[in-house]
């Protein structure tokens, strides 16, 4: 198939299927706190809904900085499309595009000129303590299958079995990330409840739209990575399953767990990073 | 191609689930709260689920344009206002899955 054929029908999955699991997602978290809940596809038809409405410019905005902002997140998830399910590029690439990610959310609450936004903006840099389970996660895969390229390590996996049951250290401290990253997490600090939607907050219209469209792309890329490098070469089915699954276990963890503050939030993750890092470490060389 | 009949597939599941939304605030304005079971809900569920796990059991279609059929009938069925096709969906499912167990030789 052509390759830009390729790439434009993995954007759209992954931007549909990304919609329709962060649906789900808030699907179990409201059946875990006993309430009805929205339709599974509302994630999808709110995202949409945004491209249509009015975009409004706040005055304290920073232009065009405020506007390229989310243009410039949309390009980086496709990026991460772009080498993960269709090129199974390096991870060096994908921890590159999860670090100017932050370096987005940094900015666009500052641009903005809200004091949301700029609160935001701080606690993304403190949040920053988010990367280094991810950085420990391909270093040691690194280690241990001697590439960091996926096709590598799939073909890896082939031969000695899915990473997960090798690095079950590694595995918990990408799912970290995963917990992350996923919505209302209790480390999700940028966007506390107590600063509305933190840097979301003062994009409208078409803007916030694009943010949306990048966060969807965001969680399946995330949920990609995880299954592909931790349980080796699986099928479609695998995915969809394994897809499901984990936003089940992030729903019940999100739906039960209070947001941490940002000094517990931070600590925790490098807490986790550490103990897991050593322990991996000392599994490969035992 | 596989990808281009994922994309395909999630599509078609996506206007399922919008024409069953649109169809189910239709018939129900109130919040859930009417617990028996709607017939043509169950009839879409059965078939939607039934084509999906057993399409391999009439070679003669593709499975492509059978698989497609039957996530747009679970997406009209799964689809529903909040509440509404619960049962109707487990209930194909479980069809579905009765029907798949004993006819593709995995308890024999």
């Amino acid at each position: 198939m052509n390759l830009m054929a390729q790439i434009l029908i993995n954007v759209v999955i992954a931007f549909l299927a990304g919609s329709l699991l962060l649906g789900f997602h808030r699907k179990v978290m409201a059946r875990v706190q006993l309430r009805p809940g929205p339709p599974i596809i509302q994630y999808l038809l709110h995202s949409l809904k945004f491209f249509f409405k009015e975009t409004s410019f706040p005055k304290t905005a920073a232009m065009p900085f405020y506007v390229g902002i989310t243009v410039i997140l949309a390009a980086v998830w496709v990026t991460a499309v772009i080498v993960g399910p269709v090129a199974q590029g390096s991870l060096m690439i994908i921890f590159g595009v999860y670090a100017i990610h932050k370096i987005v959310e940094h900015n666009a609450g500052s641009s903005s000129g809200s004091p949301y936004g700029k609160i935001s903006c701080v606690r993304a840099v403190f949040s920053a303590a988010g990367e280094l389970p991810l950085f420990a996660v391909i270093a040691i895969i690194f280690l241990l299958t001697g590439t960091m390229d996926i096709s590598g390590i799939i073909a890896y996996q082939a031969v000695h079995g899915p990473l997960v049951l090798q690095l079950p250290l590694a595995a918990l401290m990408f799912f970290t990330l995963i917990v992350t990253k996923s919505p209302y997490s209790p480390f999700a600090i940028t966007k506390g409840k107590e600063i509305i939607t933190g840097f979301e907050t003062e994009h409208f219209g078409m803007l916030r739209g694009y943010i949306m469209f990048s966060e969807s792309i965001a969680w399946y890329i995330l949920l990609w990575i995880f299954l592909t490098v931790f349980f080796g070469p699986i099928s479609v089915v695998g995915y969809l399953i394994g897809m499901i699954v984990i936003c089940i276990i992030t729903g019940f963890i999100n739906a039960t767990t209070p947001m941490l503050n940002p000094n517990h939030s931070v600590m925790a993750q490098i807490s986790i990073a550490v103990i897991c890092t050593v322990g991996s470490i000392i599994m490969i060389i035992i | 191609m596989e990808e281009l009949y994922i994309m395909i597939y999630i599509l078609v599941f996506i206007i399922g689930s919008i024409a069953g939304l649109l169809l189910s605030y239709k018939k129900h304005m109130e919040p859930y709260i009417i617990s028996e079971i709607d017939v043509l809900t169950l009839v879409l569920s059965i078939i939607g689920w039934f084509l999906l796990f057993n399409h391999g059991l009439n070679p003669n279609i593709s499975p492509e344009i059978l698989l497609t059929i039957a996530f747009f009938f679970i997406g009209l069925a799964l689809g529903r206002r909040p509440g509404y096709g619960r049962k109707e969906t487990a209930i194909g499912i479980l069809i579905a899955a009765v029907v798949w167990i004993s006819t593709s030789g995995v308890l024999f």
